[in-house]
């Protein structure tokens, strides 16, 4: 898209070109700045023009780039054959039959793009006196029983299959991560248990199976749970049963500075009252 | 009993897409199409008469109730919005020349623009401004793209013969097959017509949107 903003500055009329939507865009814009005609197409001068701006370009992508090079090979092409002396009395713009064949194929090819970038400036003036002109595109009458074909396409058959299959891909089974074991979460069981009975074992709580998370956690919440005063722990060998036991409230309140271990152990004795 | 002046109102307005004039005769039992079109053209010279908001407007063969230019300004301030997607500058010059040569193939748009087009073919298609109207029967069966009646609504046109006229056909530069520098997206014909069978096959079979500009540049 050419966008040309037009700076007064001191010097007069700076036209800055952000970009062109392709090779005969910006050859044509050359055409028209320097006010050439189409039909002599000036190769030295356009060649030049035409790689000077190259640099300035901005590549949308790599097959643009590359319309962009076929582009200026073709110009250099016939800018080199300028430079071979063809017959000394030719005049010095004159071209071998092949090349002049070339030139009169880019410039109706110019003349061609000429005529389509009129006519889609035209578009987008129709497009943009339409835009001010709001009517209904979704009606509230029901759909026709029978559905019109003449304006469906494979291209949107194709759509509707790639939105179905992205669908589908979208309800299949999800894998559930069980939750991580929270070491918070196992204190609060151990309390609650210790509700109930006022010793038990450790292999109880932390499960048989001995799965390793589970056994540290367990392990992790009974030994903050004895820091806190809010339970007891006895092992009695290396690598023996350890016997957790729950915390007389007489004994447990002075243990338990903390004003938030105190309130934790209110539930015990209301429990067993 | 309503007045068929007032269904016919009724109707533009609860349709989404044009009322062709057939339609209208079929709906209100009338006599001919013609009298239909009485019918809308009277509703039109009241609607115009009164002042009103709303105006009738003939496009993709048919009629649209729709709001005036004017009123514009406060139907962007209630839809809190301005943007109404327009299309880019590449599009409408691809639009163009389907809209002149229909049906047009990939390789036809590519040779006029000079550049791949196969981007913006896909955004038209997505707008449902063209449709696929079938191969062409030719080197890779390239699609043919035909534009839409969405086209003629979206640009206000009533018929293709709305656009307007240019002198001679819009000719689709074919390049001499021995010129060097010929472009790209013109060699991607030539091209596939020089190789051997097999790989004309192979061409054939894949997408014909891969064709076109990205081939191997010659020499």
């Amino acid at each position: 898209m050419t966008t040309q903003i037009p700076e007064t500055e001191s010097q007069g009329l700076t036209v800055r070109v952000e970009s062109f939507v392709g090779p005969l865009d910006l050859l044509l814009h050359l055409c028209r700045t320097s006010e050439v005609d189409l039909a002599n197409l000036p190769i030295r001068t356009i060649t030049e023009q035409y790689l000077a701006h190259l640099e300035a370009v901005q590549f949308q992508d790599l097959d643009t780039a590359g319309a962009f090079m076929v582009m200026a090979a073709t110009l250099i092409y016939l800018k080199s054959k300028l430079l071979l002396p063809v017959d000394p009395e030719a005049p010095p713009d004159a071209l071998d039959e092949e090349g002049e064949l070339l030139r009169q194929e880019l410039a109706e090819r110019l003349r061609e793009y000429a005529r389509v970038k009129a006519l889609g400036a035209w578009l987008g003036e129709r497009e943009a006196a339409q835009a001010l002109l709001y009517g209904r595109t979704v009606g509230e009458l029901p759909p026709p029983e029978e559905v019109p074909l003449e304006d469906l396409s494979v291209h949107l058959l194709q759509r509707a299959l790639t939105r179905l299959i992205e669908e589908q891909k979208r309800k299949a089974p999800r894998q559930v991560e069980p939750n991580p074991l929270s070491v918070l979460e196992r204190m609060g069981e151990v309390i609650d248990l210790l509700r109930h009975t006022w010793s038990m074992l450790f292999s109880s709580v932390a499960g048989q199976e001995r799965v390793r998370a589970e056994w540290v956690v367990t392990l992790l919440a009974l030994l903050e749970l004895v820091r806190l005063g809010q339970a007891r722990a006895h092992q009695s060998e290396l690598f023996g049963e350890i016997v957790i036991e729950s915390v007389p409230p007489a004994e447990g309140a002075p243990a338990a500075a903390a004003p938030a271990a105190a309130a934790n152990e209110v539930p015990i004795p209301g429990e067993s009252a | 009993m309503p007045e068929p002046i007032d269904v016919v109102e009724a109707l533009l307005f609860a349709s989404e897409a044009p009322v062709e004039a057939e339609r209208i005769q079929e709906v209100l039992d009338l006599p001919s199409a013609g009298q239909a079109r009485e019918l809308v053209q009277m509703l039109s010279e009241r609607l115009d008469g009164e002042g009103r908001a709303l105006q009738i407007i003939e496009v993709g063969g048919g009629f649209r109730l729709v709001t005036r230019p004017d009123v514009a300004p406060w139907l962007v301030k209630l839809a809190r919005s301005r943007t109404r997607s327009r299309l880019s500058r590449s599009a409408l010059e691809t639009l163009a020349i389907i809209a002149y040569r229909q049906p047009a193939s990939r390789p036809d748009i590519d040779a006029v623009r000079g550049v791949n087009s196969e981007a913006v073919l896909d955004n038209l298609l997505d707008r449902r401004m063209v449709r696929i109207a079938g191969r062409k029967d030719s080197p890779g069966r390239p699609f043919l793209y035909e534009t839409t009646r969405d086209f003629l609504v979206a640009f206000g046109l009533r018929d293709l013969a709305d656009l307007p006229k240019v002198e001679g056909d819009l000719v689709i530069p074919e390049g001499p097959p021995d010129a060097p520098g010929d472009a790209a997206a013109a060699s991607s014909q030539s091209e596939a017509g020089e190789t051997s069978p097999d790989a004309a096959t192979d061409a054939g079979q894949q997408d014909p949107g891969a064709g076109g500009a990205g081939v191997t540049p010659r020499g």
